[in-house]
């Protein structure tokens, strides 16, 4: 009886982590069977390279190289700045802030991460990009800057969090002895915990722009959805996110408009798994390095 | 034990209970426009008190939205701010449906500035040129030097549609003029409001409804929108506000249709600062 | 000559009494042993010397010790002390660089970045800890390629780079084999020139082998101090005898 009951658990455990993969897998052959649709009437190179996005004229343009350029642009500008911003508040927070206080700094940082993202695009609407307007006397302040600076906000916590556990899985005994041999405190940080935490803070990042690059409301909302090649970050973009949500819902179900946006879901699939498959790397090495010592 | 076993039978029963819920009878649904989905909404409300056993639900999501949900047979009734497109009736043939129109009201497209932009009016033709980037400089029209801040709504709106054929392409739909790429496009006419309000560069574009006295509507041909000008035929870019089902509705739909053209129904069309259609 | 006194030094984390009231000298250039058994506080003293267990927030220390007369709370700075006094520890722990920047790290810190002195510097240092001809073909490779025993003896070069006057080991030789252990005692020998050298040990035949006096330190207190051999052989405390003799430990 007890070997019946054994045997259940087992394959129901077995097929719940199957479930996972099979579903992964199944959404991607979905995406890949709508997506590649688009192919039979548009040439892919068109499609990739093309630089001109009007789905609904007549003849159809699916040129989706502004649209890859908005997102790339909006990630870069996130990650600029809050790759920084995290690393120095991790740094903060693992070596230098007093015990008492540690655990409510990383509680704020995680309550950030509570904040939906539809909130942050509503306050980019509101406060950040009439003032970002008049900083830098734009045109508008649906900038890619606007979704910059809110998406760094969303991709803080994350970059905060893992950065921070890369700092504190450094051996103490590295520090120890550097300031053994005379460092002071931030010698040794930057010299010796940094480096040696070097694969989780790559891990980090990557993570952080996984994050960003699937981001749709906030850029909906705040950066301007204009399909142009940007040559700053000053200038309105159209993300491959934002995109498919505005567009998707009058895609009527059969047309060559909803097979280009399935190949763009297929386009940011890719970019995910990719940056994913990178993430993963650098933190099996931050965890083999701890393991190297003896 | 017996109590973990209540709770998880609790847990997964709670669902049952929520959609189980969800309706008296079953709702009219009614999808599309966004200009639309307030009008909508008054409509639903009144006819509700009329005929309480009937539900409807009204949603929007731009008029593209709502034909491609009657194409996919998931709502009743389309709203459209715009006619459907051939290319669309094609499509639904093919997948059998057959759309009928009902036309329920009639809007005007006003193009608003901000109130302190000194210009008034403007051609369809510079309109055309404003929206297709031609003409990128408020001085070309007669205001100040200063780059024009061009909003549109996103595709998916039937404003947008219509906007880009009777304006930008001048009513000729082999024009090869397009929004130009630079133009911002909002996600809804609520967020157009918000930007022009707050920006003296910028033109766009919305329904009569939407207009408050924080922006400024220009004359267009020589003639301010209103709902005498757009009854009239005067105000050169107004259309009509249009349902459409899959051939002939049901009786618990028809009494929906019917009652929004009937003179309760346009009167609630008044009040919602749209144009009735006697 | 006496190189290190310590007087009435107490030493608390928290609630628990690590070191009691202790009172000590080191002479100078001598090999000074420390015996004792787990938690009688001989790592805590040893870190003490250059201020290291400063770094446990909850660490409180009471007492005094003075390094050729001056008082390494109130007359010498930290920089300084962690120059004069180097520490080896118990787990090899090179730093995550090349074997060659692990020694010049100390130097660099100071300012060193002449490289003919740098490479001068790495030299001696290896050649005084018998690391030398193992190494020198490979100085740029990582420091973790190295086994157990040479990283250890990289530790101590490490230490020596910096031209420390004293060197502390904390159980050096713990985790390495019999032949490592014997080069890092003969280092240890040959050092005795020119340093002087504090070693805390678990294992009371290498205090015997390698020290010219022993400390029995048992429960934070120190129950006994003098000559090795003759503490081995004929110790004055009983506590001292039944440790040594294996009765506990």
């Amino acid at each position: 009886m007890k070997n019946l009951f054994e045997f259940i658990v087992e394959k129901a455990i077995f097929l719940s982590g199957a479930a996972s993969i099979i579903f992964v897998v199944l959404i991607f052959i979905f995406l890949l069977k709508e997506g590649l649709a688009l192919f039979g009437e548009v040439n892919f190179f068109a499609f990739l390279f093309g630089q001109n996005w009007y789905p609904i004229s007549d003849p159809p343009q699916f040129g989706i190289l502004p649209l890859i350029m908005g997102s790339v642009f909006v990630t870069f500008g996130a990650i600029v700045i809050a790759v920084p911003l995290g690393l120095a508040a991790a740094i903060y927070i693992s070596e230098v802030a007093p015990h008492s206080i540690r655990g409510f700094l990383k509680s704020g940082i995680e309550l950030l991460a509570a904040i939906p993202s539809i909130v942050l695009g509503f306050i980019g609407i509101i406060f950040l990009a009439p003032l970002l307007k008049n900083i830098f006397h734009l045109g508008s302040g649906l900038t890619a800057l606007a979704g910059s600076i809110m998406l760094a906000f969303m991709a803080l916590p994350t970059i905060v969090s893992i950065i921070e556990d890369a700092i504190v899985s450094v051996p103490r005994s590295y520090k120890e002895g550097a300031l053994a041999l005379g460092a002071t405190h931030w010698q040794a940080i930057y010299r010796v915990t940094i480096p040696a935490a070097a694969s989780g803070i790559l891990a980090a990042v990557m993570l952080g722009i996984g994050r960003v690059v699937g981001e749709t409301m906030a850029v909906l909302m705040i950066t301007g959805n204009a399909a142009i090649m940007p040559t700053s970050l000053l200038q309105p973009v159209r993300t491959l996110t934002a995109t498919v949500a505005a567009e998707m819902g009058e895609a009527v179900s059969g047309s060559s408009h909803y097979y280009s946006l399935f190949a763009i879901g297929i386009v940011l699939f890719i970019i995910s798994f990719i940056i994913n498959i990178f993430a993963d790397i650098f933190l099996h090495r931050s965890k083999a390095m701890k393991r190297r010592k003896k | 034990m017996l109590k973990k076993v209540f709770s998880l039978f609790l847990v997964l029963s709670l669902p049952v209970f929520i959609f189980g819920c969800a309706g008296g009878g079953k709702a009219i649904q009614i999808k599309g426009s966004d200009t639309m989905v307030n009008l909508g909404q008054a409509w639903a409300e009144e006819f509700m008190k009329e005929y309480p056993a009937v539900p409807v639900a009204v949603t929007g999501g731009g008029s593209g939205t709502g034909i491609a949900a009657l194409l996919s047979n998931s709502t009743d009734i389309a709203q459209c701010s715009r006619q459907i497109e051939p290319k669309e009736i094609a499509l639904a043939k093919k997948k059998g449906i057959n759309p009928k129109e009902f036309h329920v009201a009639n809007d005007g497209i006003v193009v608003v500035v901000n109130p302190a932009n000194k210009v008034n009016k403007l051609s369809t033709r510079q309109l055309s040129d404003i929206f297709n980037g031609k003409i990128k400089n408020w001085k070309e029209v007669g205001g100040k030097n200063e780059d024009i801040v061009v909003l549109s709504r996103e595709r998916n709106s039937g404003t947008h549609v219509f906007f880009l054929e009777h304006v930008v392409k001048l009513g000729d739909k082999k024009s090869p003029n397009e929004f130009a790429p630079c133009v911002l496009m909002m996600p809804s006419s609520q967020a157009i409001v918000e930007e022009i309000n707050g920006n003296t560069a910028a033109i766009g574009y919305f329904g009569l409804g939407y207009l408050t006295n924080k922006q400024k509507a220009v004359a267009v041909n020589g003639v301010l929108p209103s709902v005498k000008t757009v009854t009239l035929g005067q105000y050169p870019i107004s259309r009509s506000l249009l349902f459409y089902t899959n051939d002939e509705p049901n009786e618990k739909v028809k009494s929906f249709i019917d009652f929004a053209m009937s003179k309760k129904g346009q009167e609630i069309v008044l009040k919602m600062d749209f144009v009735p259609i006697r | 000559m006496v190189k290190i006194t310590v007087a009435g030094l107490s030493i608390w984390y928290d609630e628990q009494t690590a070191i009691k009231n202790l009172s000590l000298q080191v002479s100078e250039k001598e090999i000074l042993g420390i015996i004792g058994p787990s938690n009688s506080g001989k790592t805590s003293f040893l870190r003490t010397l250059n201020r290291l267990n400063e770094l446990t927030s909850n660490c409180k220390t009471e007492g005094e010790i003075q390094l050729d007369g001056k008082s390494i709370f109130k007359e010498i700075d930290l920089l300084s002390l962690r120059k004069l006094v180097g520490i080896v520890f118990a787990l090899p722990l090179p730093l995550p660089l090349s074997i060659y920047d692990n020694i010049a790290y100390g130097p660099r810190l100071r300012g060193e970045k002449n490289k003919s002195k740098l490479d001068g510097i790495v030299e001696k240092s290896l050649k005084a800890s018998y690391l030398f001809d193992e190494v020198k073909d490979r100085l740029n490779t990582s420091a973790f390629n190295l086994s157990g025993g040479q990283q250890q003896r990289l530790c101590i070069s490490r230490t020596l780079a910096n031209e420390p006057e004293i060197i502390l080991y904390d159980e050096p030789c713990s985790g390495l084999d019999p032949i490592s252990t014997a080069k890092v005692e003969e280092a240890m020998r040959d050092l005795k020139k020119n340093y002087t050298q504090i070693l805390v040990t678990n294992n009371t035949k290498q205090a015997a082998r390698v020290a010219d006096r022993t400390a029995f330190f048992l429960m934070g207190e120190l129950v006994e101090i003098g000559d090795t051999t003759k503490m081995f052989t004929s110790p004055s405390d009983k506590r001292t005898d039944d440790y040594i003799a294996g009765r506990f430990g």
